[in-house]
């Protein structure tokens, strides 16, 4: 669906992508995580054909994104990082002049405010919106027109938990449905909960890429963390994974009823990207 | 082409619905109205005709190029535009959307000037066909401020200068009869504009009569029209 060959682009004589490839299938969510600047946003605008790379090659269904714009724009959502809305509009306003432009009905503009949760807030002023609200309006606006692909740049930043469980919520149910999403995120945690794949960008280079359950057992100590009841308290021990000794003695622990809990010790995405890559994910 | 005027509607629409709510651009409007309301009913000692030039002159000038400029200034300050061009809009109905309303607005204001001061028949007709074309020479260089302003205070900076010089020169040349005023003047389509009005006010004009006038504004629609497409190549929105 997604195809990135070799992406460069430099910004005067910042370097910000230093040859990124990669590839993304229909009906799967990937994920760029890295720290501000590490060009999420720079690789966004090339797939989206705002900006053009100083080399390489990017592609959506098979077709080039800059001279294939006419094509593809009716095909893309695209959430941007910036809430860039008409403040003086009302949310329908807003949501109805979009649907005008793709030539879409009107008819999700309510459905998709209840799910995300304002659609009391239809006949608001964007202007008198909480940032939170903002955000849930150009969600929304990217989805009328029931683009095949969805581009994310950093779709809850700044929301309160709640909100953006609710954004969570419709991705996941548009992505059941064969919505192809492509988000940017510093939010590891949300990147683990909704991703197929993800993509470590570190200094506008790919550090890493798979799948989230393959980096976090790949990076993996190998020893379980069992606490048990000794006496009169709980205690923590350190067992290796596979090792014989660790089944008997869990076991053992079991059948005393001594077993209080047992932690996989798998490293969080942000612990593997500080280890991959020697920075903080900030 | 269907599509082409499915977009533009859409952008006219948006903009009908959004400056509406602009004080900033209302207020604008309202002033070419209420300078003409002055001169006609509270100044009685104005010359004949001077409420109604000076109101229109402010309305092409000022509004025709004022507001595309700050339009398109603040799709671009408000990162508004970048959405818009990643939707099947391109930048061409972004600008003729905005150039629209713009000029039916201006049309719109120019009857109810008219009505103020008790303008018809013959003299309306000519002071309105003018006034539409002279609208559309405004309008081109407003988008062209518009183009090179990124944000909505710059298009003072950059549009001031050229607004004043076709919105005072012709009047200043009027009065200061021949000098480098006047030089000036012969060069603005705003002094044939100015003419044209002066002269249907104070006589029952045919076409025939003002036909240079007429040339020289269409001429003028000419050259801002390629002025703007080449800074369009060349610049982008």
């Amino acid at each position: 669906m997604i195809r990135a060959e070799n992406l460069h682009k430099n910004y005067g004589d910042k370097r910000a992508l230093n040859g990124i490839d990669f590839s993304i299938e229909s009906g799967e969510i990937f994920s760029l995580l890295g720290p501000n600047g590490a060009g999420k946003t720079t690789t966004i605008k090339i797939l989206t054909g705002q900006l053009k790379p100083t080399s390489g090659s990017a592609e959506i269904m098979g077709r080039d994104v800059l001279e294939q714009r006419k094509f593809l724009r009716p095909r893309m959502g695209v959430m941007p990082e910036e809430t860039n809305l008409y403040e003086r509009l009302s949310v329908r306003d807003n949501l109805r002049f979009f649907c005008r432009l793709y030539d879409a009905g009107f008819k999700r503009i309510e459905e998709y405010l209840a799910i995300v949760g304002i659609a009391d807030e239809i006949d608001s002023p964007v202007k008198e919106l909480s940032r939170g609200m903002k955000q849930k309006v150009l969600l929304v606006r990217s989805l009328l027109h029931d683009p095949e692909v969805l581009f994310l740049d950093e779709p809850t930043s700044g929301l309160d938990p709640a909100s953006a469980a609710s954004i969570h919520r419709l991705l996941e149910r548009l992505n059941e449905e064969g919505l192809t999403i492509l988000l940017t995120s510093h939010d590891m945690e949300e990147v683990d909960r909704l991703s197929d794949r993800i993509a470590f960008l570190h200094g506008g280079e790919i550090a890493a890429l798979d799948k989230p359950t393959s980096l976090k057992l790949e990076h993996a100590p190998g020893r379980l963390e069992v606490l048990v009841e000794f006496e009169d308290e709980i205690g923590e021990v350190i067992l290796d994974i596979n090792s014989g000794n660790a089944a008997e003695k869990i076991a053992e622990w079991m059948k005393e009823g001594r077993l209080t809990a047992i932690h996989s010790c798998e490293p969080t995405l942000a612990e593997i990207f500080v280890e991959i890559t020697g920075s903080e994910l900030k | 082409m269907k599509s082409r005027m499915r977009i533009i509607a859409a952008i006219l629409l948006k903009e009908i619905q959004d400056i509406k709510k602009n004080v900033n651009l209302l207020v604008m409007y309202f002033l070419p109205v209420f300078f003409t309301l002055i001169f006609s009913y509270f100044i009685p000692d104005m010359p004949s005709g001077f409420a109604l030039n000076f109101g229109l002159l402010f309305l092409v000038v000022m509004i025709g190029m004022y507001v595309p400029s700050m339009l398109i200034a603040e799709e671009k300050e408000k990162k508004t535009l970048e959405v818009l061009l990643l939707s099947p809009a391109g930048a061409e109905e972004v600008l003729i959307g905005k150039g629209l309303l713009t000029y039916i607005s201006i049309l719109v204001v120019t009857l109810l000037l008219a009505l103020i001061v008790g303008l018809e028949g013959q003299s309306l007709l000519i002071i309105f066909i003018s006034t539409a074309l002279i609208s559309i020479f405004s309008i081109f260089i407003g988008m062209m401020v518009g183009l090179l302003s990124p944000n909505q205070r710059s298009t003072g900076t950059i549009g001031l200068p050229i607004y004043m010089l076709l919105l005072l020169v012709p009047q200043l040349a009027s009065i200061s009869g021949e000098g480098i005023m006047s030089f000036l003047a012969a060069l603005l389509p705003t002094t044939y504009y100015f003419h044209i009005q002066e002269r249907a006010m104070a006589q029952t004009l045919q076409f025939g009569d003002i036909m240079l006038e007429l040339s020289v504004i269409v001429i003028s629609i000419f050259f801002s029209f390629l002025a703007l497409i080449f800074l369009y190549r060349k610049k982008g929105i």
